[in-house]
């Protein structure tokens, strides 16, 4: 190559360093240490939070459904039933409202929630009666246990 | 002389224990209280013996399930019609202040009042301003009552109407994979499209069978 003026010989880097490196920076202003001034300690702890964040983003859905379990759980027995039975019960009585809606029911209409917990109580009172029956054996059946009586 | 007497005597009424039958106890224990005068003395210290029938209670004299009340159907139908009279009264009269429901839209349940706003995280095919009735509701309360959908409530039941007010997008969200060690790393911006509702009223019809 043949660089006959000496205008010729400077090399002509990118023109938008800077922004590229602001770019970075701006979501590292609130990080603590060097990580927030310096930009090849910030590329790093940058790169670490958006992996973070996307990972959070599927573990919070998780733990919200944890927590309105603790508390449908909490409020059932308050009434006294079990988080288990209510959700089968009302499942078997058709009542498809989701777990959410029945944690901020029980938080904000305590009335509803008892009658909620009443349906399901009736449900399962009625599935033990089906369950026991009569209480007596069927007929054609020999047992010591009745004779003991 | 006297020892091998009572113990062929005790013999005896071994033999007699396991020939006779267990309601004859009675005399037997006499001839034992003759015979030790220590044991008539226990005896006669203790209360009077009781029946035969009784048996005291263990933890096997209950089944461990708890006992079911079991309600006729008659009494149930009873309680039904009390119960149904009462709302209809309430929702005759319109006596309730604000009401609730439990909305079924866009995949979600969302519990919902008037004036209350909402933000789903999609695109609806309405332009802002328009006004929308929400269909799917399965629950509806108030001070006093509350109706319970098995699982929806019927459309001429329940009215619940809202406005869309505005229709963005929302803040950048960064998703991106790193795997540390393997050169690989990949970053996409999502942008996702919101619509905000504003819930205006809720509606009960007093019509119940």
């Amino acid at each position: 190559m043949v660089f006959l003026t000496l205008s010729c010989w400077i090399r002509n880097r990118g023109p938008d360093r800077y922004w590229k490196v602001q770019e970075v920076l701006s979501n590292a202003r609130h990080f603590r240490g060097r990580k927030n001034r310096c930009y090849s300690l910030a590329v790093r702890a940058v790169r670490r939070a958006f992996v973070y964040a996307t990972k959070a983003r599927k573990i919070k859905r998780r733990n919200m459904r944890t927590l309105w379990i603790s508390r449908i759980a909490a409020a059932s027995r308050e009434h006294g039933m079990k988080y288990p039975a209510l959700m089968h019960n009302l499942v078997k009585s058709s009542v498809e409202v989701n777990r959410r809606v029945l944690s901020d029911l029980a938080i904000t209409e305590p009335k509803s929630f008892l009658s909620l917990a009443k349906l399901a109580r009736a449900g399962q009172q009625e599935g033990f009666g089906a369950a026991l029956g009569d209480g007596k054996e069927p007929p054609g059946v020999f047992s010591r246990i009745v004779t003991l009586q | 002389m006297a020892l091998t007497l009572r113990s062929g005597y005790l013999e005896m009424l071994r033999t007699c224990w396991r020939l006779q039958a267990r309601h004859v106890k009675i005399p037997v224990l006499n001839q034992m209280g003759l015979l030790y005068p220590a044991i008539a003395r226990h005896q006669s210290s203790q209360s009077k013996l009781p029946s035969s029938s009784y048996v005291p209670p263990t933890s096997l004299s209950r089944p461990p399930w708890p006992e079911v009340s079991y309600i006729s159907s008659d009494e149930e139908e009873r309680h039904h019609k009390v119960v149904l009279e009462n709302v209809n009264t309430l929702l005759a009269k319109e006596d309730y202040g604000r009401l609730f429901a439990v909305v079924h839209f866009a995949s979600r349940q969302w519990k919902v009042t008037n004036e209350d706003l909402i933000l789903i995280e999609n695109h609806i095919d309405a332009e802002c301003g328009d006004r929308i009735r929400l269909e799917k509701v399965l629950l509806v309360g108030g001070e006093e009552f509350t109706l319970i959908g098995r699982p929806l409530l019927g459309r001429d039941l329940v009215r619940v109407e809202a406005t869309v007010i505005e229709k963005t997008e929302s803040w950048p969200k960064v998703y991106m994979r790193f795997w540390k060690r393997h050169r690989y790393q990949k970053k996409r911006i999502i942008v996702q499209p919101q619509t905000v509702l504003r819930i205006n009223t809720i509606e009960v019809a007093p019509r119940l069978t």
